[in-house]
């Protein structure tokens, strides 16, 4: 008996000695490139932080890597020569090269190898039709944004504007547009972050395909579905918007913020994921408001937002341990708690539906309806559909790049269909340069 | 009359060169003032140009956010390498084009200025590939060594070692140096003013070099100033925290002026050298 | 020249470091762009497909490189006339007989320790839309805001203003040195002979410093070709419309963020053709004066 209890003794202490060693001596450090800048920076470093408190075996070392396009390229770039990190950020933009590149598992694939089961139902369904294919998740769903309207309340007022009644359709924004820079409160009236992603989003907002295959998703497309008949009456209405003033050319991504937040600006076309930025800069000096984003008109039937942001790809040279880390964090991020975290000092979507039902629970958007908006927006809209569902480009990068090349030109008073027609061009032909190799 | 003109037009002289000198460092006084408000006072319109209490609050959140102690760690370390490594490599090879007569000296010469044509930048994407077959990316010799080979400094010290007399170098074979010791013992002690003008050239240089770094680095403690400085910069645009952003730039570019203003002296002699040919 | 003839191996020694260097990091992957740019590497590098000159002929072609390679010429020869130009009268001003002319001289050499990225961070926040100094009295003045996130000029002139600043120093340094190599005797010859100080400075000091202005034009060249990347990636990302994607900046972009390396290293091959003729040019001037400047 006596006996029996020193062994047992024993044999725990030892059990925990080696339980305590290996871990000392299994620590696996996971590289995890992001390219989560300003604001944005801290809050994932905080997520960070406290994933790696848990557990001292399973560590993620959070590196800033550059905007998003440098993400990619940088990934691309090192894969070949064994640099790459066990789990990259990349922009909704980089889907399809990265489902091409032949670099990654994709995620409904993770759980698999490693023996467990994970419910990938619990994520919200517009951001899991956005990064599927074929019914199966490829990337790790984590910052996804929409686009939306902010303006400067104050202004409408001053201008004798309803601040209840912000516009609706392009014509009402180019309307009270004239009525604000009449009145003598701003110069120009309005300006977007992500020219080419808003062109992108008005197409999905009235059910219109970017490109032909089913915009991508039944193949690779061989040309973009425009110039047409839509885009004709959208960029008539921006093009006379940036002859009047009413619309000021801001830049590639955040630049066009900065206008927003001095009060330069009364309207601003902006990635949900700015919110919490521009609330804390703005602070008191005016009240900022949100809302959808405006339409050309009811002609043209209803569609959606695009789904924006970031996911997750996971490197398929990892070996099993990683993955283990990996998909441990993969869990911890998709716990409705850090969701409703993320989501509130962000702006960025929770994940989860767990998470937004703890977010309504608590009543968070009663207290900051600003946050409330990208959801509403994003759930009146259509879901089935290719358009709404997001295209899928091998070189989008470039693509979006000639997009942004014709919002510029029509920004500085160029002929839009020209414009539109020449970037149209060069995708088809980016296009064909892809589909050349891909066989 | 004659005096009066003159003391007139050395008034005019210092006007436009106050003026201009104002005006060329207008820049930085009023980086240096936003890098000591708040965020709201960096912000406030008529701009503030008066200095503010922030500025170490600033500095310590810029140097939070992009971990500055790595980059400048980073950067001293390569500045100082590529510095040393260069003066050596360009005086053995100065000294190989001034005081020995060998076969292929017409063709060698030429193949080392041609460093002067072919910058860096122009072989990124091969340099790049070749760096990675040799496993080299994400080290210092990556950011090191491509750099090694200088047209200035060799120009600068054989300009120079053309002038030293030939008899120093008789008198020493005559005593029974070698070549090795003639270098060492005599020609290297004369030309401390050709390398601390160097160390500047150089120092600079590698302090403000980005696009090669930028590279060939991945991993965030083997990043740069430069580096470190754009990160910052791209971060903090759209909030436009330029009190954070501006604290950062001062300390960023501190280094480089510490080295100049320090061997000013040496800087112009050496410059002065090159000039005269 | 000879002075330890007994030595015959000793000198390929002591040239073998920079040697090596050259050839590993330099001839042979030039080469290897030669080469490169001959081919298309498919989006994700697994494969190398022969194009033969179809790379060089659609760049040509192409009017995003013609005007990247118009706007690269004229982004040069602004930085190399204004900034040559303001730097020779301050360093001929400093050089005159006044009282605190060394005072002046070290007083404009320290932009010389900035960097393009530097330069980029604090003009763009001079000529920032919303709260910008410069935007700010522009704006009271003249009630037009300038905005260098849409304006092709306006950016245009952004890079320029602070590419000669970061070069100011520099340049005026080699100015200075160059002005106080330039005999007395020669300016006092000038002078007797009833020569005004502007005709001395053209017809003696100016030719008398031609080393000099070809070493400077040849260094701007460089600075403009290839160390304004910094700049241009921090400040403007080569927008508005391309108008500030010079060519090492398209280089970059095509080669890593756009992964389309064979045609990145066909540009990397036109434009060392590009800097050669300037480099040339430059060796050409300066051995050419040497003659009579010893």
């Amino acid at each position: 008996m006596h006996q029996g209890k020193r062994v047992m003794i024993l044999t725990f202490v030892l059990v925990t000695l080696c339980v305590q060693g290996l871990a000392l001596a299994q620590t696996t450090t996971v590289e995890f490139w992001h390219s989560m800048t300003g604001s944005r920076l801290t809050v994932l470093n905080n997520v960070v932080e406290q994933f790696n408190a848990i557990n001292p075996a399973q560590q993620i070392n959070p590196v800033l890597i550059g905007t998003y396009e440098e993400g990619l390229a940088r990934f691309m770039a090192a894969y070949p020569v064994n640099q790459e990190p066990g789990i990259v950020q990349i922009y909704e933009v980089g889907t399809q090269s990265m489902h091409d590149s032949g670099m990654i598992i994709p995620a409904y694939q993770i759980p698999e190898r490693l023996g467990e089961n994970w419910d990938f139902g619990q994520y919200v369904a517009p951001i899991v039709r956005y990064y599927s294919k074929d019914g199966n998740l490829w990337s790790w769903p984590f910052a996804s944004s929409s686009a939306m309207l902010y303006y400067n309340a104050d202004h409408l007022r001053q201008a004798g504007l309803d601040p209840n009644k912000p516009p609706t359709t392009w014509q009402e924004m180019y309307e009270m547009g004239l009525q604000l820079i009449e009145a003598g409160v701003v110069t120009h009236a309005m300006s977007t972050g992500w020219p080419d992603w808003m062109f992108e989003t008005q197409l999905a907002m009235h059910d219109q395909n970017f490109a032909n295959m089913g915009n991508g998703r039944e193949g690779y497309p061989t040309e973009v579905a425009w110039p047409n008949e839509f885009t004709d009456d959208l960029m008539e209405i921006w093009a006379q918007m940036a002859k009047d003033n009413v619309w000021i050319y801001g830049g590639a991504e955040y630049n066009a913020n900065g206008a927003f937040n001095s009060g330069e600006i009364t309207f601003l076309m902006q990635s949900t994921s700015s919110l919490d930025g521009v609330l804390n800069t703005v602070g008191d000096a005016f009240e900022v408001r949100t809302t959808f984003l405006p339409r050309v008109s009811d002609e043209y039937p209803r569609g959606n937002v695009l789904i924006g942001g970031n996911s997750l790809y996971v490197s398929n040279r990892v070996t099993d341990e990683e993955l283990a880390v990996i998909f441990e964090f993969f869990k911890f991020l998709s716990d409705p708690d850090i969701g409703t975290y993320w989501h509130k000092n962000t702006g960025y979507f929770p994940a989860t539906n767990a998470g937004m039902q703890a977010l309504m629970n608590e009543g968070w958007f009663t207290q900051s309806p600003n946050h409330l908006t990208a959801f509403l927006q994003i759930l009146s809209g259509k879901s089935e559909g290719t358009a709404a569902a997001g295209m899928r480009l091998g070189p989008f990068v470039q693509a979006r790049e000639w997009v942004r090349d014709a919002m510029e030109k029509i920004a500085r008073g160029e002929d839009q269909r020209a414009a539109l027609e020449y970037s149209a061009q060069q995708i088809n032909q980016l296009l064909a340069d892809y589909n050349e190799f891909l066989d | 009359m004659r005096i009066k003109r003159k003391t007139l037009q050395h008034l005019g002289i210092h006007t436009v060169l106050i003026l201009t000198l104002i005006a060329v460092a207008f820049p930085i006084y009023y980086a240096f003032t936003m890098a000591t408000h708040t965020h709201q006072d960096a912000y406030a319109f008529p701009p503030i140009l008066t200095p503010g209490n922030q500025l170490i609050p600033n500095i310590l959140e810029a140097w939070k956010r992009v971990d500055m102690g790595v980059v400048l760690t980073n950067s001293l370390i390569i500045a100082v390498l590529v510095s040393i490594g260069k003066i050596v490599f360009s005086i053995l090879a100065a000294f190989a084009f001034t005081h020995f007569k060998f076969r292929g000296s017409w063709f060698l010469f030429p193949l080392c200025m041609v460093t002067q044509m072919m910058p860096l930048p122009i072989r990124v994407i091969p340099l790049y590939q070749t760096m990675a077959n040799m496993g080299w990316l994400n080290t210092y010799r990556a950011l090191t060594i491509p750099y090694l080979a200088s047209t200035t400094g060799i120009i600068l010290f054989r300009q120079f070692y053309m002038t030293v007399p030939e008899e120093l170098a008789d008198a020493a074979r005559v005593d029974g140096a070698t070549p090795m010791q003639y270098l060492r013992s005599i020609l290297i002690p004369l030309s401390w003013t050709n390398i601390a003008a160097l160390l500047v050239i150089e120092f600079v240089y590698m302090w403000n070099e980005y696009l090669w770094p930028n590279i060939v680095t991945t991993a965030s403690d083997m990043r740069v100033a430069q580096m470190g400085l754009r990160m910052l910069y791209t971060s903090e645009r759209g909030a436009a925290e330029w009190n954070i952003i501006m604290a950062g730039t001062l300390v960023i570019m501190l280094p480089p002026l510490i080295v100049l203003i320090l061997f000013r002296k040496q800087f112009a002699q050496g410059i002065a050298m090159q000039t005269t040919k | 020249m000879d002075r330890f003839p007994k030595h015959r191996f000793l000198p390929y020694g002591l040239i073998l470091p920079s040697l090596t260097v050259i050839v590993v990091f330099l001839i042979i992957p030039f080469g290897q762009a030669i080469y490169q740019s001959f081919f298309r590497v498919s989006p994700f590098g697994r494969q190398l497909r022969y194009v033969g000159w179809r790379n060089f002929v659609e760049m040509f072609r192409s009017p995003e490189y013609l005007s990247s390679f118009q706007n690269t010429l004229i982004f040069s020869v602004l930085v190399i006339g204004i900034g040559l130009t303001i730097a020779l009268i301050i360093a001929v001003l400093t050089t005159q007989k006044i009282r605190g002319a060394g005072f002046y001289q070290v007083a404009f050499i320290w932009t010389y320790a900035m960097s393009p990225i530097i330069a980029g961070v604090m003009w763009s926040l001079i000529f920032d839309p919303s709260i910008g100094i410069l935007t700010h009295a522009i704006a009271t003045v003249t009630g037009y805001r300038i905005n260098y996130f849409t304006d092709t000029v306006a950016a245009f002139i952004l890079v320029t203003v602070a590419s000669v600043w970061v070069m100011l120093g520099y340049n005026i340094c080699f100015f200075v040195a160059g002005l106080q190599n330039v005999p007395h005797e020669l300016k006092e010859a000038a002078a007797i002979d009833g020569a005004t100080p502007l005709q001395t400075f053209w017809v003696v000091t100016f030719p008398m410093l031609s080393p000099t202005t070809a070493f400077l034009i040849f260094v701007n060249t460089v600075y403009a070709f290839f160390q304004s990347f910094g700049l241009i990636d921090v400040v403007t990302q080569g927008g508005p419309n391309r108008t500030t994607e010079f060519l090492i900046y398209k280089i970059y972009r095509d080669g890593f963020g756009r992964m389309q390396e064979g045609q990145a290293a066909a540009q990397s091959v036109v434009l060392f053709i590009l800097v050669a003729i300037v480099g040339a040019f430059q060796i050409y001037t300066s051995t050419r004066k040497s003659v009579y400047n010893r």
